[in-house]
């Protein structure tokens, strides 16, 4: 095994931003105008731009989804963002010719390093555009495909252009929506049928713009048999102003096909991190997604898998840390269209001061189907009064012959506690790590091994002096 | 000096007096049970002698086997000896009621010294054998999800397990059916010995039936307003509180 | 505009002032609820309240004011009233008048209880009436039919039992509905005053189990300090009618209130119940149980508000549902800021016994203090063939055995009660639904 790698999610190592300059800027506010520039830029072809223009269309028709979420989505301003800013809009495969400021800024993230010790290509991405993609030559020539979402679309569009929008469809919600419309970025990747991709692909996505919204795209294939690891991390400097992240991320496992996408975020206190994030799983095949919420002002993402074809299996796990003003507002979907489908959903949130931690999940299970389970268990665990929790599943079940279970439960680490565990000769730290460690452990170890030294670490850093 | 030592304590919560100049000596070997009617500040004493950080001692003091215990930690004070045995314990979930206790056990023991697992086991076995406690109550989290029977009994095993000079037990019978009581007293009951000074504070004097002890004080308004033999806690169940309120009042005046 | 013809009306019933004329203190208090309910909007998907609902079943233009009712009926129904063997007092309504009544005994009497219609509660005690009749609002999404309840409201019982009173056998009370396409409000309001204790028994009936009708309830349980109240509703309406049936439950310090709801009829019925734990060590069980068949929605919305420290609530709802009906289930657990060592429990257990029976669950949780324990679960599942086969292997039909672990299964939620009597009473009334079903 590798040496533990250190992905670097600390905010302190995240908090700091280059001057910017940058060669394209699509200027300020969203009209077709705008759609039209990044389409001219990027050199697009009219089929592109027309789905992205009536994107924009879809956008602008549906109203925000405040009839149930939170009310702060009403602080973002559309006509305030700058949807496109990049250096160039090739992405460069030798480290030497990345922008020298760009280049700082991911050394001090620890890129390339990552890919020195065991990834099997990494993308890095700045603002709207790739600065940085490689592949290990290996992975390539397995047949493996990691590119840029324009230029996959333009190269390759034999492959990706026929599940392109189809797993999260425009008009999914008004978020996927306006990702449709000015989507830059991101990774589009086909691993070609019986290939098992050994270590990890990752992604890292990064905004240093103020007023900036970042709307990658990402779409990943796993033919029939193969697996693959993704794993992205997000972060972003400290503004004054709020900044949004908007992504659609589309997964497609055919038959007998594995994938595994792990998410560690860390945005700043001032995102809005709006993202749609759906697989579809063919006959046997298995979509897991591994959720990390740690940043962001507001988070709303339901990671879900449809299964299409018998036997196939979805999994969600996830942990939320809600710190102070920050509201993680995450869940799963769970779609069983075949019989003998199973999907799992495990999801810990930690609300700590003021944050809020709020789980939605979806659980479908229609007609005439045989042999559908879902398991689902949601834990939150308050620290400090002012915190809040909320859980909202939904679960529908048609028939007989499935089987549908939801757990969901709430428990506090409370001044008392602390004080009931001191009181047995615990000292305070002691008494936290303990009771934090408690509720974590057995999801933490569901992480790959080097992420849950590092995210062990984290948790304890945000839980230090949390209680008092 | 061996005794908990309590010297004209005073208390407060945020502004409100709570233990208005309380004295009170709880030599080793003894039980002393301490009653009083609601609001007489019985659970703010054993709050504040255990360190709770809402409760401010405002003067007096509070000395274990001759030394000053107020300025040290919650912790530190469990270590030097004392026990608390709360009257709502408090749930910890995720954390196994073994790994909390060999925790506990670890933090009272020098750096670089690990405890004995398997002596452990065995002493904690032994211990839950005599409460009637199952065996697969060492993998469930401290107090999660227990009945309030088990809860208490769950302190009393702490307390077994922890064996500190001094324990003040707040309402342990609150929560309690005839059942349970009984086992949680015996198992008291068990611990009392030479090397062990009792503080029982107790609303009803059923308690006192199962554990009785050797001095009882009553507690009004912040202090010890009576002390007597066990035959007291009787006299207090027959005739009330109010007679001994009545009496206070008849006093106060008079001063006056 | 919707789609739906939800909670709009024809022109039957139009306004509080009855086609009888009659104007009591109360008509001013009606005609301003008549206005809201034409005022508030009918009920739309879109709002979570109404999640999952087929509103177009909703519709109450086909249905006339109360029908009047001949001796011979009365007297039918008066014969049909089959409640308890042991109460303490019965009244009976059909087409919301009252047709007979039981009283209770010279010793209650004397203890101060009150038993009274709520027309004579609100003549002969309007002051103690006032500060109880509907004072909770319905917050679940039947605010316009909690008015329309409010707007029409004369039939129904108001029991106050005084301080420390403890009244043994249980209360009963009876609402008819005879007749098609009419309509009944039937009104529980019960007080039950500081360490007092009370059992009581609601049944709704309908006189022709095929006759199209519209039941609008209202209950509320006032629960004073360490009080107990065991409250029981036998839902059996036509398996054509509408029914809506919004409860509330006040619990003060200490109290503990017991409710369940069994629902068997309806082709669409709605309940709404809301528990306020108001006073610290205050405790209310929910309890529900369900028996859906052929196209009956059964649409059950619940809150839990622990408003204070110290309280308690534990839900368990039972569903089993046959041919292709539809349950909901949705329910809130909230804890406000400040209620600290809350313990609230809400379980969902749905038994799909059909391939096209449809069961939605929506558990809900929100809390905004620490130091509380809650949980909640929500499963569904079926009958399992290895428990079918052992009773057939033992001689028992496939029939025989599924109703007997549907009985089992509905059974946890009934005995939680603690009252045998009863039990078995409701035991009955579900073993009617089955048989009639098959």
């Amino acid at each position: 095994m590798n040496d533990t790698t250190t992905l670097d999610i600390d905010r302190s190592v995240g908090d700091f931003s280059y001057p910017e300059v940058h060669q394209f800027d699509a200027g300020i506010g969203l009209s077709a105008d705008t759609v039209n520039y990044i389409a001219d830029v990027k050199g697009e072809p009219d089929w592109i731009r027309e789905f992205r223009l009536k994107a924009l269309d879809v956008f602008e028709k549906k109203p925000m989804p405040t009839n149930w979420a939170s009310k702060d989505l009403e602080a973002i301003n559309f006509d305030k963002i700058r949807y496109y800013l990049a250096h160039g809009q090739k992405a460069t495969r030798s480290w030497d010719e990345v922008p020298e400021d760009v280049k700082r800024t991911f050394e001090r993230l620890g890129i390339p390093e990552q890919e020195r010790k065991f990834l099997a290509g990494v993308e890095a991405q700045f603002d709207s555009e790739a600065v940085y993609s490689n592949i290990k030559k290996a992975v390539g020539d397995q047949g493996v495909i990691f590119m840029g979402s324009t230029d996959a679309l333009i190269e390759r569009p034999d492959i990706f252009r026929k599940w392109f929008g189809k797993v999260i469809p425009t008009g999914d919600n008004k978020f996927s929506a306006l990702n449709s419309a000015v989507f830059s970025g991101g990774s589009f990747i086909y691993v070609p049928p019986g290939v098992k991709v050994k270590h990890p692909l990752q992604a890292y996505f990064r905004i240093n713009a103020e007023n900036f919204g970042q709307f990658e795209r990402t779409l990943i294939i796993a033919d029939e048999g193969s697996e693959v690891v993704y794993m992205e991390g997000c972060t972003a400097p400290k503004f004054e102003t709020a900044t949004l992240h908007s992504a659609v991320v589309e997964l497609v496992a055919m038959k007998g096909a594995k994938i595994q996408y792990i998410t560690v975020q860390n945005w700043s206190a001032n995102v809005f991190n709006l993202v749609t994030k759906r697989g579809l799983a063919h006959e046997d095949a298995e979509i897991k997604w591994i959720d990390c919420n740690i940043g962001s002002r507001l988070t709303m993402k339901y990671p879900g898998v449809v299964m299409k074809g018998k036997r196939a299996r979805g999994e969600v796990i996830s942990i939320a840390l809600a710190s102070d003003g920050q509201h993680q507002d995450t869940g799963a979907k769970m779609v069983h269209a075949a019989d003998d489908t199973t999907s799992n959903v495990v999801s810990k949130s930690i609300s700590v001061g003021t944050g809020r931690a709020t789980y939605r999940g979806l659980v479908h299970v229609p007609k005439h189907l045989k042999g559908c389970k879902n398991n689902t268990e949601c834990d939150a665990l308050m620290i400090n009064s002012t915190a809040r929790t909320d859980t909202y599943p939904a679960i529908t079940v048609r028939g007989t012959g499935n089987a549908v279970q939801h757990e969901a439960s709430v428990s506090q680490i409370s001044a008392e506690q602390i004080f009931y565990m001191q009181q047995r000769g615990l000292t305070e730290a002691q008494a936290m790590s303990l009771s934090v460690n408690g509720f974590v452990n057995d999801l933490v170890r569901q992480f790959p091994m080097e992420y849950s030294v590092e995210l062990k670490r984290l948790i304890d850093m945000e839980m230090e002096g949390s209680v008092g | 000096m061996s005794s908990l030592e309590i010297k004209n304590l005073h208390v407060s919560i945020g502004e409100k007096e709570i233990i208005r100049g309380l004295s009170l000596v709880v030599p080793k070997g003894e039980v002393h049970a301490i009653m009083g009617p609601n609001g007489s500040g019985k659970s703010t004493l054993s709050k504040a002698i255990g360190g709770h950080p809402d409760y401010t001692i405002t003067s007096g003091e509070v000395l274990l086997d001759g030394v000053s215990i107020l300025d040290q930690a919650p912790d530190e004070r469990a270590r030097t000896g004392l026990f608390l045995a709360f009257q709502y314990p408090m749930e910890i979930p995720g954390v196994s009621n073994a790994n909390f206790l060999r925790a506990a056990l670890q933090a009272r023991l020098p750096d670089g010294e690990e405890l004995e697992a398997v002596d452990f086991y065995e002493q904690l076995y032994a211990k839950m054998d005599e409460l009637e406690m199952p065996r697969a109550f060492t993998a469930r989290s401290v107090n999660e999800g227990f009945s309030g029977g088990e809860k208490k009994r769950n302190e009393i095993l702490q307390m077994a397990m922890l064996q500190p000079k001094y324990a003040i037990l707040d309402e342990t019978d609150s929560g309690l059916d005839i059942d349970a009581l009984r086992i949680v007293s015996n198992g008291v009951n068990a611990l009392r010995g030479p090397n062990l000074g009792v503080l029982l504070i107790t609303h009803y004097q059923r308690l006192l039936d199962y554990i009785v002890p050797d001095y009882v004080h009553v507690m009004v308004a912040g202090r010890i307003v009576q002390s007597g033999g066990k035959e007291l806690a009787l006299e207090l169940e027959e005739r009330g509180y109010e007679f001994i309120r009545e009496g206070i009042e008849e006093r106060e005046t008079a001063t006056v | 505009m919707d789609q739906n013809n939800a909670g709009t009306t024809g022109n039957l019933l139009s306004s509080g002032a009855r086609a009888d004329g009659a104007r009591d203190w109360s008509s001013e208090l009606r005609e301003q609820a008549w206005e809201r309910f034409e005022q508030l909007p009918a009920p739309v998907r879109t709002q979570e309240e109404w999640r999952f609902a087929n509103l177009k079943d909703l519709g109450l233009a086909q249905y006339s004011q109360p029908l009047p009712l001949g001796d011979a009926d009365e007297h039918s129904l008066r014969e049909r009233s089959h409640g308890l063997d042991k109460i303490a007092g019965r009244m009976i309504f059909a087409n919301d008048r009252l047709i007979a009544r039981d009283c209770i005994g010279e010793s209650l009497r004397q203890k101060g209880v009150l038993w009274l219609t709520i027309e004579e509660a609100a003549s002969a005690h309007p002051d103690l009436f006032r500060k109880h009749f509907m004072r909770e609002e319905a917050v679940l999404g039947s605010q316009k039919f909690a008015a329309l309840h409010q707007s029409q409201a004369r039939a129904g019982t108001f029991l106050h039992v005084p301080r420390g009173v403890e009244i043994d056998l249980p209360i009963e009370a009876f609402h008819w509905l005879h007749g098609s396409g009419g309509s009944c409000f039937p009104h529980t309001l019960i007080i039950a005053e500081e360490m007092s204790k009370v059992t009581f028994v609601d049944y709704f009936e309908s006189d022709d189990a095929t006759a199209t009708g519209l039941a609008c309830g209202v209950n509320d349980l006032w629960l004073g300090a360490g009080a107990k109240v065991t409250y029981v509703c036998a839902q059996n309406w036509s398996r054509e009618a509408l029914a809506f049936q919004i409860n509330s439950t006040v619990v003060g310090r200490d109290a503990h209130a017991i409710a369940l709801n069994v629902n068997l009829g309806g082709s669409h019925a709605r309940t709404e119940s809301v528990s306020h734990l108001r006073g610290p060590g205050g405790r209310s069980d929910m309890l529900s149980v369900s028996v859906a068949d052929r196209r009956q929605e059964l649409d059950q919305r619940t809150f839990q508000i622990h408003e204070v420290p110290n309280t308690a609530s534990d839900l368990l709802y039972k569903n089993s549902l046959d041919d292709e009906s539809r349950t909901i289930f949705s329910g809130l657990i909230r804890v406000n800021p400040g209620a600290h060592k809350t313990d609230a429990y809400q379980k969902v257990r749905n038994l799909l016994l059909s391939d096209e029976a449809e069961a939605n669950s929506a558990p809900g949780l929100e809390i905004e203090a620490d130091d509380v324990r809650c949980t909640h679960g929500a499963t569904s599942g079926q009958v399992e063939e290895e428990e079918l086969f052992y009773l057939m292997s033992r001689g028992i039909s496939k029939k025989q055995a599924q109703k007997l672990i549907v009985h089992g299964f509905l059974q946890e939620a009934i005995d939680r009660v603690a009252h045998p009597a009863i039990a078995e009473k409701l035991g009955e009334l579900v073993h009617q639904k089955f048989d009639a079903a098959r």
